[in-house]
């Protein structure tokens, strides 16, 4: 019974004055008397209530949801989420032995993250999924400002658009051929924020530095380091557009250039053997996106220039790759660089179907044929990838997530027969939260 | 000749650099300064930058005193303490947060200002207050805070006992006395403000045991009609106390602002304002001009009648203290 209130007050007057007249007999209880109890036993109500509200103030608050779990105190925070994706991955045709065709868990990723008071911020994800674990990310934040944040630690190389979106937002199962030339993880540090009313978000940083789409190691296998910024402008949501790059200096023969793979994760272009860095590396990549309502258009190009050796021949390789993937949410959500939302997620036996979404994707990636002059590819090699993909993504609610792609890759050799084309259908289920 | 011209250059281009500071003082105070310290703080900031030509702000942190300074030895800057009592600041001396013997830094034992115990009562005196002895009547009700959580709380508290220990002759008659004042308080505040609430503006009870400053100027805000400020026979010598906090002025290189602050409530200035808030002034300029304002009474010290802050807070305060065994038992 609420007795702050008027009418609370007047049932609660009248019931002491009930109790009083039952009790007149014993000792006169005068209507200042209940008023006074009345009084009495609101404040002794709000003093319970102030000493609850500044208790509340300093015990955590705990929510569980499905933005995983969130444990919280004044400026102090600890998270827990996680990101599962279990694939089936099957090629049709003849050119990819049916020994390649599997279940297998892409990603095994539980990320613990918050903040240390107002200053500090985490964040570590160890991967469990492959043989072996290994961590993912993991860097310290030093939180200046919104405009200033310094992170240090093992983090994503601020160049490639889609190898900066999150593994469980993008719209194919696997990422485009840009990313093979784009950094991936790299220990370094940066600086990085918002500017321009957060229209304009900038990294700058130095790291060990990583071959082309390489997960960096635990430590500088060459003690020189690389350079990398990119600045992103999004001057309305879901409209934007930056670049990035890169810049550092790689040389000697433990550094063998990385050979790039397909959309299928399947050797695509392969270094000859002997082939070594020897000299200046340098990305660059202009990208940008557009969401609108239920359509968005993603597009990246990017260009890796390599000083590479091999025996007596040297010289500069400039490889390239670009991308456009485009979404359309068949249910009307609003497509995202971040995911897709449904409205009405998916109820068993009652409406409400989720999100469907269909994707298609075209890209190239195109090795230098300087490459060839100097050893570095040989020359009955495969020049270039090009790939044509469609998919679906039925999302369930905003937790789970059903994709289906289907990739073709087509390949051009410098000399000689092509490669003949891959196919694949990639299935995932992904649990994400 | 080149030599000179540099060095003549050089002491121009010191003026280019030399600029004035900016400071951010927290004073952590206790509930009924809150209207003083409005008024100090913008004479102390104007005094300082005209002495110093820099900039200090300062912002208040006010509640019940003990709980203040619990507030402070848990983590919270202060850069100045302004506290209801020495036994509060004592507590965060304990914490090695400033010396053992802060008290000895400032005048008048680092008390700039001092007040009383005296009780408010409404308009017309309807249960005919008069002493100490009316409180522990039947039928009376008391406000006051609670001593665990507020100084003010705790002067009542050892001005009622010394009372009874004068008036009937032993430490277990006083102790009975105060068993059965607190019989008759109906809601214990955690800070004096609050006590004020529930007494002026929430109507409760017959009698507030107050700071003399705190019904002055509840009589003062809510009407001289309305109440009425009832002197006991006897009553304690309040002396709130200041303090530098040396951790934190130290860490935060606000020093010499800090102690410029809790100097200026010495001077003429810090004074007048002391006694016009109904503090009773510790300079003899103000005391003079305040001293038809504040009734005349028979005052004890905790000092004289307690050994001192330390053995009153162990004897009635502490864990199993005669607070306690009495407030408990009830």
């Amino acid at each position: 019974m609420n007795i702050t209130g008027t009418y609370g007050r007047v049932i609660l007057g009248g019931a002491l004055l009930a109790t009083s007249v039952g009790a007149a007999a014993q000792q006169a209880v005068t209507t200042e008397d209940v008023d006074q109890r009345l009084r009495i036993l609101e404040r002794k109500l709000e003093l319970e209530k102030e000493a609850a509200d500044a208790k509340a103030k300093d015990t955590p608050s705990t929510s569980l949801s499905d933005k995983g779990l969130s444990i919280k105190k004044g400026d102090n925070e600890f998270k827990f989420n996680a990101l599962v994706q279990f694939d089936g991955r099957w090629f049709t045709g003849d050119t990819v032995p049916t020994t390649a065709d599997t279940f297998t868990f892409r990603r095994i990723r539980p990320t613990f993250q918050g903040s240390v008071g107002k200053l500090v911020g985490y964040r570590l994800t160890p991967e469990f999924a492959g043989s072996s674990a290994s961590i993912v990310d993991a860097y310290i934040d030093l939180k200046f400002s919104p405009a200033a944040t310094v992170r240090a630690g093992k983090v994503k190389g601020p160049v490639g658009l889609e190898r900066l979106q999150g593994g469980g937002a993008t719209a194919f199962i696997e990422r485009g051929l840009p990313t093979e030339l784009a950094p991936n993880r790299e220990l370094g540090v940066q600086l990085q924020g918002d500017l321009l009313d957060k229209t304009l978000n900038y990294t700058v940083g130095v790291y060990n530095g990583s071959r082309d789409g390489e997960d960096g190691g635990a430590t500088d296998n060459n003690g020189r380091k690389e350079v990398a910024a990119r600045v992103f402008y999004e001057p309305t949501p879901g409209i934007g557009f930056g670049v990035g790059a890169s810049h550092g200096s790689k040389r000697g023969a433990t550094e063998a250039p990385r050979n790039y793979a397909t959309v299928d994760r399947r050797t695509g272009i392969s270094y000859a053997a002997n082939t070594s860095y020897d000299g200046d590396a340098t990305r660059i990549s202009p990208q940008g996106y557009v969401y609108t309502g239920p359509f968005g258009l993603l597009g990246e190009y990017i260009v890796s220039k390599q000083e590479l050796v091999n025996g007596a021949n040297r010289g500069e390789v400039s490889n390239n790759a670009w991308q456009v993937v485009g979404s359309y949410v068949l249910t009307g959500e609003d497509a995202s660089y971040r995911g897709v939302k449904p409205k009405t997620p998916f109820q068993s036996g009652a409406e409400g179907w989720g999100a469907l979404e269909l994707v298609a994707r075209i890209g190239e990636l195109t090795a230098d044929d300087e490459g060839v002059a100097i050893g570095a590819f040989a020359a009955t090699g495969v020049e270039s990838i090009q790939n044509l993909g469609v998919g679906v993504n039925w999302y369930l609610n905003s937790n789970v997530r059903v994709a289906v792609n289907y990739n073709q890759t087509a390949f051009s050799n410098f000399s000689g027969p092509d490669r003949e084309d891959e196919k694949s259908i990639f299935t995932r289920l992904q649990l994400q939260f | 000749m080149k030599l000179k011209a540099l060095v003549a250059a050089a002491a121009l281009a010191v003026p280019l650099f030399a600029h004035a500071a900016s400071f951010e003082l927290l004073n952590v105070s206790y509930d009924p300064t809150r209207e003083l310290y409005k008024d100090f703080n913008d004479a102390f900031a104007k005094a300082y930058k005209a002495k110093t030509g820099d900039t200090v702000t300062i912002k208040q942190s006010h509640g019940g005193s003990g709980k203040q300074a619990r507030a402070v030895v848990d983590g919270l800057q202060a850069d100045v303490l302004t506290l209801a009592l020495a036994g509060d600041v004592d507590a965060v001396a304990n914490a090695k947060l400033l010396p053992a013997d802060w008290q000895k830094r400032l005048p008048e034992g680092s008390a700039p200002y001092t007040s009383t115990i005296v009780f408010l009562v409404r308009g017309g005196n309807p249960k005919k207050i008069k002493d100490w002895d009316d409180l522990a009547k039947p039928g009376v009700s008391v406000i006051t805070p609670n001593p665990k959580t507020s100084g003010g709380a705790q002067w009542n508290y050892l001005a009622a006992w010394e009372f009874a220990k004068r008036k009937y002759g032993s430490e277990a008659k006083a102790k009975a006395f105060v068993e059965k004042l607190y019989k008759n308080v109906p809601v214990l505040d955690t800070g004096a403000r609050g006590s004020t609430t529930t007494f002026v503006q929430r109507g409760i009870g017959d009698v507030f045991i107050s700071w003399e400053n705190e019904a002055f100027l509840a009589k003062k805000e809510f009407g001289e009609d309305k109440f009425e400020i009832v002197v006991p026979s006897l009553s304690i010598l309040a002396q709130p106390t200041v303090a530098v906090v040396d951790k934190v002025v130290d860490k935060k290189k606000t020093r010499a602002a800090a102690e410029a602050y809790l100097q200026y409530l010495y001077s003429d200035e810090g004074q007048d304002l002391a006694g016009k808030h109904y503090y009773r002034p510790t300079g003899a300029k103000a005391k003079a001009k305040y001293e038809s304002q504040f009734p005349k009474l028979e005052l004890f010290t905790i000092d004289d009648a307690f050994g001192g802050w330390t053995q009153a807070k162990k004897d009635h305060f502490s864990d199993g203290g005669t607070f306690d065994q009495i407030y408990l038992k009830n």
